[in-house]
């Protein structure tokens, strides 16, 4: 009995030393850093007005898909910008992409992926996220908006549908910008954007495996660099923001990884990622099925998917193939039972049984194209 | 009497915003009911969209940001 005990605690461990070495701190910090500084200096407020139901179809689809990398860094804004967008916005196609793409394509997601699965993975993630957001976005929109576009047609062909367009245009206007009574700083436009290049730079660099004698120094200037510009540029209440933000994230998400890591690891000794071998371990589209309807029922705390495909199904030991990992990563954060909760309240019950079918069809799909195709 | 609400669904940055809120309050010693609002549709029906949101008398004046207290003694001023 105090074998398993020993055995478990040791398994713990072992994950942790994984899932935390070094390379992947020296890539989190930064990405930390990355993602309270978006929070900060992006102003999502201009995000927000392309989601405003005057705007042209195509680019709410093409924003929503890409816009959780500077919207949704934090998991706790996805819901309430959901809830907008799909009620005073672009409606239940655009809010229904974003949903799907956001958590996965933040900066954080992203990095840690790659750099504990393979940047493989890491990329077919944030690929598939944004290119499957547009789907899933476009079958929840044909499910349930076409129904009213064809009634206000049928009556009154263009005239009636265009004013009712022009109504919710301007409405929608209003709520995208509610009264924001402090104004943004002025600096020059170029600075934001060097800031961030710099900010990438360090991470880029700091995790390549370029010699450290070489490294070392570059980075040491690139964060001179960046020091420089937020004493010039940004006053004290700024950074100050920026080392809140970066704090909150740090403070929300870390511990919870580092328990999770640990608890993979102990799960690990006790039931063997051999256990889902035969169930996930091919790219057969079953596999890729069982991937997703998995990540939709979990609930997986932020970046804690990482660890839990990597070790518990196995993925890392290779007891867990890559369509399977690919449909689980694009199904799990998306869409969990505790957040189906809360959609249910928000658009009720057959919408959102739906969206948690296209997320599972999409999924697997994505998992099943990546396996046979790229792996 | 003034009304301030603060909007968000419970992350530390709503908390935070509610916190300097009432010291705001606190050391302008103006006198204000604080009201959390944690619903999602009520939040939406407000047409807020970033969370967390400040709202003093019904208007909304600051989204998407755990303001700190001298901004929020500024705005309070206004």
């Amino acid at each position: 009995m105090a074998d398993i005990l020993i055995d478990m605690f040791q398994g713990g461990l072992a994950s942790l030393a994984d899932y935390m070495a070094a390379h992947v701190l020296t890539c989190l910090v930064p990405a930390f850093f990355i993602a309270g500084a978006i929070a900060v200096f992006i102003s999502r407020q201009a995000v927000l007005k392309y989601f405003g139901s005057d705007v042209k179809k195509y680019i709410s689809y093409a924003v929503a898909s890409v816009s959780g990398t500077i919207l949704a860094v934090c998991s706790c804004t996805i819901l309430p910008l959901f809830a907008g967008i799909y009620k005073r916005g672009a409606g239940i196609g655009p809010a229904t992409a974003f949903l799907y793409s956001g958590p996965a394509i933040n900066v954080l997601a992203i990095v840690y992926t790659g750099q504990a699965l393979g940047y493989d993975l890491g990329l077919a993630r944030a690929v598939a996220a944004i290119s499957m957001a547009s789907v899933v976005g476009l079958i929840m929109s044909s499910l349930f908006d076409a129904p009213l576009n064809a009634t206000s047609k049928g009556k009154k062909p263009g005239k009636e549908g265009r004013a009712s367009s022009s109504a919710d245009a301007g409405s929608g206007k209003d709520d995208s910008a509610p009264g924001i009574s402090i104004d943004e700083p002025l600096r020059p436009a170029l600075v934001v954007p060097l800031f961030f290049i710099f900010m990438v730079l360090i991470l880029v660099i700091g995790a390549s495996t370029i010699d450290w004698l070489i490294r070392l120094p570059v980075v040491l200037v690139l964060i001179a660099g960046v020091i420089v510009l937020l004493i010039k540029h940004f006053d004290r209440d700024e950074v100050t923001e920026w080392g809140y933000e970066t704090w909150d994230l740090t403070k929300k998400i870390f511990p919870v990884l580092l328990i999770g890591a640990f608890i993979v690891g102990v799960i690990a000794v006790v039931l063997p990622p051999e256990t889902f071998r035969p169930y996930l371990g091919d790219n057969s589209i079953i596999a890729c099925f069982l991937g997703s309807v998995i990540g939709t029922l979990l609930y997986i705390p932020t970046l804690l998917e990482v660890p839990i495909i990597g070790s518990t199904f196995g993925y890392t030991s290779g007891m867990m193939a890559g369509g399977p990992a690919l449909s689980l990563l694009l199904a799990g954060p998306a869409v969990s039972l505790p957040s189906l909760v809360v959609l249910q309240r928000i658009m009720g019950t057959k919408k959102t049984t739906a969206f948690a079918l296209v997320v599972v069809l999409t999924s697997t799909i994505a998992g099943f194209v990546y396996g046979n195709l790229f792996t | 009497m003034m009304k301030i609400e603060v909007l968000g669904s419970g992350c530390s940055k709503c908390k935070r915003l509610e916190k300097n809120v009432k010291v705001a309050l606190k050391q302008t010693g103006m006198d204000a009911e604080v009201v959390k609002v944690e619903d999602i549709n009520e939040i939406v029906n407000r047409g807020v969209m970033l969370t967390p949101a400040l709202i003093v008398d019904g208007a909304v004046i600051s989204t998407g940001k755990a303001l700190a207290v001298d901004q929020i003694i500024k705005l309070l001023n206004k």
